[in-house]
């Protein structure tokens, strides 16, 4: 446990220029650049125009990627935000056919998302023994399950009136809406993360969570509210999805947890816990994102795509372990 | 040492990587990229470029096809790894091809509304001139798919449609009139004219069921039917299980019974289990699945059914590209009574009708036939 605990003192984030260089997040905003060119080299329809009309679907995935970041932090994980996006959505629909001021709509939307975290939140505090991924999996079927019997049938509702939801996936200019949105989210919890007491709760608990507990934070205040903030944020993604496609149906949100999962292993942010920042997931979203337009404009197999993606993840959870390596054996010789 | 050997084989790889990136893209494209820097000076000649490419084709390809040639045409499948919607991917893309045509068959990631979503926007920025899709849900597509039309983008739909506002029209593999006919002549040769004969359909409630249904019942007042008698119209609720018991229901009810029609996948294949199991001398027909009903289909009394009808997907695939040509070329616009030619197909000329959801449709044809000559080929198929 020891060596654990001695890792968060290298987590809490230096403000020195040359660790910003060799950092994780620097090698990122170099991969960044580096995948803009290559995007812009083989798709010859890469362009702002294209990459802001093709974005808003991801970004709301990206609003659920800020939750995980600190559930993550945390050592726990949530891998029933797909299913809370796809319940959300699904009520969020219902309640607008029911003829509910736009609102409200919202209200519900959000509120429900917010409860099912609260859900999650509650379980996981109450019985601390309960592994994380065990509760929300099963969660993650319940929530999904309500949903399927609320969608009946059909497996899917579509919204009568679709004026509200149109006024969300409004844009200023060529930006949409969401994009703004996910800055501004972007920036509160990056903040919040790197800079506040809250923020370095989150990290003791990673790191250890018993030492964190004798040391005075409220471990499972600080998880109960982490959970909630999740939930809450997978019922915005649901609002933006369903501006999006003016309905829901029983596939709305799957495999989203796994997407975000993706985005914040890939930003540097430990499984484990204790490790990782948001400007790393955040760079990392935007890579994963702008890999995908690029690689569907050239008409390449999603399925390719897709084990793209899951080999630059393997090589991404491989790369500190190299480099721990190469620096004990460093270590090693010079002692 | 080993410090060095590493960053060495770093930069090689790199170096590599950057070859096959630069490889792989054509060479105009690598050129102006390499060349110009900002992003703004290389779009200019890029695009020129391409709209250079394009004219030139035009002007050499306009005597074999008028305005197809260096047209792009994409259809969008369901899903990947669906035998079904590869055929209609596949007689889409021979069609388009045939024309001089650029085809792009693209598979979204999940078999969901929502990757289909991606995928549309994706084809927008291409700027493709045509998506013909077969939907995972019939209005979830809606604000993608009117963004392409509003794009320039004509759009239609076959084998799973989406709603009148998200398409110009809905290439149908199944018309109700063509489904009913074709099932009442199946009875009528199998029953050899007279006799007795049941339904076994899905849900009471069942939509495509019942309009095929009232369909056969309207046709039967003919006086060709005459001496045919319907005992009974049974539901199987789409439940292997219920379907079975239905049946044997049937089976002991009706002694005399000649013939079972059910225009249902699960009841079919259901019905044809009992009736081979007990050796029944009642033959069955309907619509099913080849790969589930091969086992059964024979002329000989150890087998169940004769024959029985699903539609053929290739050929639904044809017609939806030539719908796309169509479309793309200003013969037809998606209103109730166009019509266009379409190539060799049987029933060419086609005619739009109305769909009976206030937007237009185009009726494939009469299902199409399976039977002991061609099921071995076509269970492996879907």
């Amino acid at each position: 446990m020891a060596g654990k605990s001695g890792r968060t003192i290298q987590a809490v984030p230096q403000n020195s220029a040359k660790k910003m260089i060799f950092s994780w997040e620097g090698a990122l905003v170099v991969l960044f650049i580096a995948l803009n060119i290559f995007n812009m080299i083989i798709s010859p329809s890469y362009n702002i125009t294209n990459i802001l009309r093709e974005m808003p679907k991801y970004l709301a995935e990206i609003f659920m990627l800020f939750g995980m970041a600190y559930i993550l932090v945390l050592g726990d994980i949530d891998i029933s935000v797909g299913s809370i996006v796809c319940l959300s959505a699904t009520l969020a629909c219902v309640a607008s056919n029911a003829g509910l001021p736009m609102v409200l709509v919202i209200a519900v939307c959000l509120l429900v998302g917010t409860a099912c975290g609260f859900i999650n939140g509650i379980i996981l505090t109450r019985f601390t023994e309960l592994p994380a991924m065990i509760v929300t999996l099963a969660t993650q079927i319940i929530f999904r399950g309500i949903a399927e019997i609320l969608l009946g049938s059909g497996g899917s509702v579509s919204l009568k009136d679709t004026s509200g939801f149109n006024a969300l996936a409004m844009k200023i200019g060529p930006v949409p809406l969401v994009f703004f949105l996910v800055v501004i989210a972007a920036v509160i919890f990056t903040v919040i993360l790197a800079k506040t007491t809250f923020g370095r709760k989150l990290y003791a608990i990673g790191s250890n969570s018993t030492a964190a507990y004798y040391a005075g934070v409220k471990v499972q205040k600080v998880r109960l509210i982490v959970f909630t903030v999740t939930g809450l944020l997978a019922g915005l993604c649901a609002l933006f999805l369903t501006s999006a496609l003016f309905g829901a149906n029983t596939t709305t949100g799957q495999g989203f947890e796994m997407d975000v999962i993706a985005m914040a292993v890939f930003g540097g942010i430990a499984t484990t816990g204790g490790k990782g920042n948001l400007v790393g997931g955040i760079i990392s979203a935007f890579i994963i994102v702008l890999l995908r337009i690029a690689l569907g404009q050239i008409n390449l197999n999603p399925q390719l795509i897709l084990v793209i993606i899951g080999a630059l993840l393997i090589i991404a959870v491989l790369i500190p372990g190299i480099n721990n390596a190469i620096q004990a054996k460093r270590k090693m010789k010079s002692a | 040492m080993k410090k060095k050997v590493l960053s060495v084989l770093l930069a090689l790889t790199m170096t590599a990587g950057l070859l096959v990136g630069c490889g792989s893209s054509t060479e105009t494209k690598t050129d102006t990229a390499k060349e110009e820097t900002t992003e703004e000076t290389t779009e200019a000649p890029a695009k020129e470029e391409t709209t250079e490419k394009k004219a030139d084709e035009k002007t050499d390809d306009t005597a074999s096809a008028d305005g197809i040639a260096g047209k792009t045409f994409a259809i969008v499948v369901k899903s990947a790894g669906n035998p079904y919607n590869q055929k209609e991917a596949e007689g889409f893309q021979q069609i388009i091809e045939a024309n001089g045509g650029t085809c792009i068959i693209k598979e979204p990631e999940a078999a969901t509304a929502d990757a289909q979503v991606s995928v549309i926007q994706s084809l927008i920025s291409q700027g493709v001139d045509s998506i013909s899709i077969a939907a995972n849900d019939e209005n979830a597509l809606q604000s993608a798919l009117q963004e392409a039309m509003d794009a320039g983008i004509k759009v239609s739909c076959l084998d799973s449609k989406v709603n009148k506002d998200s398409r110009s029209t809905f290439v149908n593999q199944a018309g109700t009139q063509e489904i009913g006919q074709a099932l009442m002549d199946a009875v009528y040769d199998i029953t050899g004219g007279s006799g007795q004969w049941a339904v076994l359909s899905a849900t009471s409630q069942a939509t495509n069921q019942n309009a095929w249904i009232d369909a056969m019942k309207s046709i039967m007042t003919e006086d060709k039917y005459k001496d045919l008698e319907l005992v009974e119209v049974a539901y199987g609720d789409d439940e292997p299980q219920k379907s079975t018991d239905q049946t044997q229901a049937l089976l002991s009810k009706y002694p005399e019974l000649k013939v079972i029609c059910a225009p249902t996948t699960v009841g079919i294949s259901a019905a044809a289990k009992v009736l081979q199991d007990q050796k029944s001398t009642v033959k069955l027909t309907g619509l099913g699945l080849p790969s589930e009903m091969a086992e059964y289909i024979g002329d000989d009394d150890a087998h169940s059914c004769p024959y029985m009808f699903l539609w053929n997907p290739i050929e639904l695939g044809n017609l939806g590209a030539y719908t796309a040509m169509a479309l793309v070329q200003g013969d037809i616009t998606g209103a109730v009574g166009d019509t266009f030619e379409a190539g060799d197909m049987a029933n060419s000329p086609y005619t739009l009708t109305d769909a009976g959801d206030g937007g237009s449709e185009i009726i494939l044809g009469a299902p199409f036939k399976f039977d002991p000559s061609n099921i071995a080929e076509w269970k492996d198929v879907y």
